[in-house]
């Protein structure tokens, strides 16, 4: 097993499989978006208020088919503003529905990040 | 037994659940409280040994020490949903146990309580004063600018009406009560109003607390605490020697029904809420009238309710928390309403075995209570070896009295002198 990011980030994902973790430190060695999805896929999937095993698809709909409530989203989101060090405002978040709007509008805002520290 | 009948709608108890300190499920509680054994157990708090505060009423097969509800565990008996589990402080966790467990012993499925107009939710919790602070902490170390979504939900002092009631889909009504460690009985007597005024069929009555330094040190200020670590000597209430109360936790729930209701659905009436009463001192922040003067009055409008003279009365379940000025004026309150005109019923505090659960004493002595009038017994109070002057003339037994009681006066006390009487009978029908 690989040593964990020193980041205080990765702290954050101990709970989390040994691929998720491994796949944030992949992100943040490599900036691979792929990598970054599975990392976001596992957030909301550990923030759904009904845990399901179904397979998550980006067409799904946050609320109405994976039974987030305002909370959990605003759960879901802190959790990732803190791992991924990004700011995420309430007038974004409203555009995001979909498992997908979010998995890009995470990348977009990382990748936003990225472009501005070089 | 002296009843006067009552226009009123007569209201049974069907249900209990267990979560405390002398156990976690009616067998052992019962078991427990007929042998006079207690629950308290050394504690330590914020790492520091030398704290004047080294028992307490512990809550055993639960771990909900930490603020992540990732991290609690409880017994494998109940399920409790990730959904439910996110917005539960760690007290929520032993009440939605204890409610499991009540809603079995009153034979409801979750289904008959769910959406349904007629059944109501009282609830009585000081709140989560840990995980406030650590809320409040994060807030503060990052500015205002992030916070828990469920701070709010898991913390301030209505957390267990907010939960439960999602949890169970609760419709008829959904109400907190906050008189401190009058609150369960509040609930209890209000939720006694409602179903005898016709307006509830059904009232469930939850009293949860957490034991933990955010819950108890907090008195320790207030020198109120035992600083004994023998938990005999600590939790003593009317012996001479008391020094202050015992810190307790767990839950406590009751189901309530209109008589009719209960019978018509066939289910196993345990006691009857024949009156309540209550009353205020008008005297203090936090002490007790000096003559219990409140009290007094609480149990005389408690048995004027319930249509009881006081030599009907058999048994007591005194407030009796340990203190020296709150034992005092609960003794002389006694002595005022059953003295006076020459009965003497049984009296003791249980809270020598299950210490001092704040806000939720009220449910859970009323729950003992119903126990002592189901299964033929009345507690003692096994730690009281030399009683208190302010005593005398009071039949405080120190060991369990195998006699069944008909009649039980179930007492609670709070600070700002809110004071709650329950009249708790066996139930026979006409």
């Amino acid at each position: 097993m690989l040593p964990p990011p020193a980041s205080d980030s990765a702290a954050q994902l101990q709970r989390f499989p040994l691929e998720v973790r491994d796949a944030f430190r992949c992100f943040c060695s490599s900036g691979d978006v792929a990598a970054l999805n599975l990392v976001v896929l596992a957030v909301v999937r550990d923030y759904m208020p009904r845990p399901a095993e179904r397979e998550l698809t980006d067409e799904m709909r946050l609320i109405e088919d994976l039974g987030f409530d305002s909370l959990a989203v605003a759960e879901t989101v802190f959790f990732l503003e803190d791992l991924l060090q990004v700011r995420i405002e309430n007038k974004e978040l409203m555009q995001v529905r979909t498992l997908g709007d979010l998995r890009n509008f995470v990348a977009g805002k990382v990748e936003k990040k990225r472009s501005a520290i070089a | 037994m002296n009843v006067i009948p009552s226009p009123l709608r007569r209201v049974v108890i069907t249900g209990l659940g267990f979560v405390t300190p002398i156990g976690n499920d009616r067998t052992t509680v019962l078991a427990n409280l007929r042998a006079g054994r207690h629950g308290l157990a050394p504690v330590e708090f914020l790492g520091n040994p030398d704290l004047p505060v080294k028992v307490a009423g512990t809550v055993k097969d639960f771990s909900v020490d930490s603020t992540s509800w990732r991290d609690w565990t409880w017994p494998a008996d109940y399920a409790i949903p990730r959904e439910t589990l996110r917005g539960l402080a760690p007290h929520g966790v032993y009440a939605i146990c204890a409610m499991l467990q009540a809603l079995r012993d009153a034979g409801l499925p979750a289904e008959a309580i769910a959406g349904n107009d007629m059944t109501g939710l009282f609830c009585a919790s000081a709140g989560s004063a840990k995980m406030g602070y650590h809320n409040l902490v994060q807030l503060h170390a990052v500015r205002g600018e992030r916070g828990n979504p469920m701070g709010v939900v898991s913390a301030i002092s209505g957390t267990l009406n907010f939960n439960l009631a999602a949890h169970f889909h609760i419709t008829g009504a959904v109400c907190g009560f906050v008189s401190a460690c009058a609150s369960a009985s509040h609930a209890l007597g209000y939720a006694c109003d409602e179903i005898q005024l016709g307006r509830l069929n059904r009232v469930i009555v939850v009293g949860a607390e957490e034991i933990n330094a955010e819950t108890l040190l907090p008195f320790v200020a207030m020198r109120a605490l035992s600083g004994e670590s023998d938990p005999r000597l600590a939790s003593r209430p009317f012996d001479t020697g008391r020094d202050g109360f015992v810190g307790g936790g767990g839950a406590a729930v009751l189901v309530l029904e209109d008589a009719d209701t209960a019978a018509m659905r066939g289910a196993r009436i345990q006691a009857e809420v024949a009156g309540w009463g209550q009353a205020a001192d008008g005297y203090s922040v936090a002490m007790s009238h000096p003559e219990g003067a409140g009290l007094r009055l609480a149990m005389q409008r408690a048995l004027a309710s319930a249509g009881v003279k006081p030599d009907a009365v058999d048994y007591v379940n005194a407030h009796g928390t340990s203190t020296p000025v709150g034992d005092r004026a609960e003794a002389l309150a006694l002595r005022s309403v059953f003295g006076d005109v020459g009965a003497h019923p049984r009296i003791s505090s249980t809270k020598g075995l299950t210490g001092h659960p704040l806000s939720l004493a009220g449910a859970m002595e009323a729950a003992f209570c119903v126990l002592a009038l189901t299964e033929g017994f009345m507690p003692g109070n096994p730690h009281l070896v030399t009683p208190d002057p302010a005593c005398e003339g009071l039949d405080l037994p120190r060991t369990t009295v195998d006699l069944a009681p008909q009649i039980a006066l179930n007492n609670s006390s709070g600070f700002g002198g809110s004071n709650v009487c329950h009249v708790l009978r066996s139930f026979r029908r006409g």
